[in-house]
């Protein structure tokens, strides 16, 4: 067990809707997702004295939301980062506070990720007119090799030759998540889907599919952290943070030009020390998120994190098996894939709302725990929620981890 | 083969640290960068310093331009404005034959394929060759297939 496991605790959490367009500007977004968790939380903005963020140059600050909001903040750091920052964020958040730079930390993301920027430069009108390759565009851009679907398939592509699975595999976790996200009302995408309708979605780059990609949205989020003293007089029963890693990198990041197997990601450096701190095997865990902005990054992380053998992800996620009610549900709200696209930081909110047990569903009575735990009537959330693992993706040479526990476990 | 990039709505924007690279592939020299300490080979040209043993005392070894696919994909929908005349176009990652060291690791490239998909697979020995752009200062490496291997491997779905 790490010195500080359990210690520090996930109180509120809340979100915008996911918009396409969302006609608002980030900071707006910004200040209803942290209005959303304060209230979750039951505090007042004059209890939240640290605030941090991330984007990658697209989005507001936090001097900007705080304003915005009439908090002084004791701490306010907006970092550059994309997928697997959030849960970065969450180990900065207990850094911060065990050393006395604050006492309650608000972490947000707002982005308009589908009408503004979007990931791989397209712009909302379609391809880009003039590209300018700098930096390391004149490296990837330069040969018409920019978003991440074309630049993640690389490790897709070699991961198919070397173990032998096939695009079968990538539907599973299409499936399985679309399965959640119709038990989600906030999700975008509720129709479930079969493996046939994958195979049969068109090609955006080849090993990928259209139903390989999340759905790109205008949304903002934010999880607010505290100590586990604080904790215990706020609203909902806590949740605490049992372990993690955070952005943690292979040997060799400039991934694209990696000298290491292209699919040897970089989870596989963390998980022993996430599972060390947090003094549990796999088997404890009782569900998982990960960040599926493709199928193919559900399958490797599961791997990576030694959820399975290495090779054998394929194998494991056959039959269904991360669906709701099966061994090792993965992603309950519909994830990237189908709920919505925020850059990570939805996944660590299902998980909270899953683990207090009330995940806002067509049960009457979630937001008091009462679930009928009947799919067929829209119930989303699981009987046994004590342990969850979640897993942040940040291209295949950066990623996090955040082991959390509900009240039960 | 792939159908035309249109250079002229790429604009490639050679720094410090690269613009030597980009007059190596004028002069149609494939340059991947090397440490003048301890031989380290690297690429792509952005990074000032050796990985192996942090020197910044480095220069260029000049490579055959040759390799084996290591990787690829096939973009189907483009999103660069140059490259949609080009759909479907294969981009790949080649491991350098020059380029191994003692470790077993190889400096890895990347590139458009002048061949289509149905002649690409992992595996194949392929040689960079060379390409006028819009931009007079800019020549654009691409790569070909230029043999067979024993075992190949290629996404047939
Ligand atoms: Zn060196």
């Amino acid at each position: 067990m790490g010195a500080l496991t359990d210690k520090y605790c996930i109180v509120g959490v809340g979100e915008t809707p996911h918009m396409r367009p969302s006609n608002r500007t980030t900071l707006s977004m910004a200040c209803e997702a942290v209005r959303k968790a304060l209230a979750d939380a039951g505090l007042e903005a004059r209890d939240v004295d640290g605030m941090t963020s991330y984007s990658i140059g697209d989005s507001t600050t936090s001097p900007h939301v705080a304003t915005a909001l009439g908090m002084r903040l004791n701490y306010a750091v907006d970092i550059f980062g994309g997928g697997s920052s959030g849960e970065a964020l969450v180990a900065n958040a207990i850094g911060l506070i065990e050393a006395g730079y604050c006492k309650t930390m608000v972490i947000f993301r707002s982005m308009n990720g589908r009408s503004g920027r979007r990931m791989g430069g397209q712009t909302p009108g379609g391809p880009i007119p003039v590209a300018l390759a700098e930096g390391d565009g004149q490296f990837n851009i330069g040969w018409g090799w920019t978003t991440p679907a074309q630049r993640f398939g690389m490790s897709a592509m070699r991961y198919l030759r070397d173990t032998g699975c096939t695009t079968r595999a990538f539907a599973e976790i299409a499936v399985a998540h679309r399965y959640h996200a119709s038990l989600n009302p906030k999700a975008r995408h509720r129709s479930p889907i079969t493996i046939e309708d994958h195979q049969r979605s068109r090609w955006i780059v080849k090993p990928l599919r259209l139903l390989d990609c999340c759905q790109e949205t205008d949304v903002s989020v934010a999880i607010i952290v505290t100590s586990r003293e604080r904790a215990y007089d706020l609203r909902h029963p806590p949740v605490f943070i049992m372990g993690g890693y955070a952005r943690t990198l292979t040997d060799s990041p400039q991934w694209n030009y990696s000298r290491e197997e292209l699919h040897y990601v970089a989870g596989n450096y963390g998980w022993k020390r996430a599972f060390g701190m947090a003094g549990i095997t796999h088997k404890d865990v009782d569900f998982v998120s990960c960040y599926d902005a493709f199928t193919f990054t559900t399958l490797i992380q599961l791997e990576a994190n030694a959820f399975c053998g290495k090779g054998e992800a394929g194998e494991f996620v056959k039959g269904g098996r991360l669906r709701i009610d099966r061994e090792l549900p993965s992603n309950l709200s519909g994830g990237h894939l189908s709920e919505g696209y925020t850059h990570g930081v939805q996944m660590v909110i299902e998980n909270v709302r899953q683990l207090r047990h009330r995940a806002d569903d067509a049960c009457p009575g979630w937001a008091e725990g009462r679930h009928s735990y009947d799919r067929a009537a829209g119930c989303r959330q699981l009987k046994q929620a004590d342990i969850c693992c979640g897993m942040g993706w940040g291209w295949e040479n950066m990623a996090s981890c955040l082991i959390l526990r509900g009240m039960a476990a | 083969m792939p159908g035309p990039i249109d250079y002229s709505k790429l604009r490639i924007l050679p720094d410090y640290d690269t613009v030597e690279w980009w007059a190596g592939t004028k002069q149609r020299k494939y340059l991947v960068r090397q440490c003048n300490a301890c031989g380290h080979k690297w690429f792509p040209p952005i990074f000032p310093a050796c990985a192996r043993c942090t020197s910044m005392d480095i220069g260029w070894f000049e490579t055959a331009g040759r390799g084996v696919l290591h990787s690829y994909v096939v973009v189907v929908q483009p999103i660069v404005g140059a490259f949609i005349g080009a759909v479907p176009y294969v981009v790949a990652i080649i491991e350098l034959d020059d380029c191994k060291e003692a470790d077993g690791s190889v400096t890895r490239v990347a590139g458009v394929m002048l061949n289509d998909e149905a002649e690409v697979a992992i595996g194949l020995p392929c040689a960079v060759e060379y390409e006028e752009t819009s931009d007079a200062k800019i020549v654009m490496p691409r790569w070909r297939v230029s043999g067979t291997a024993a075992n190949t491997w290629k996404f047939a779905e």
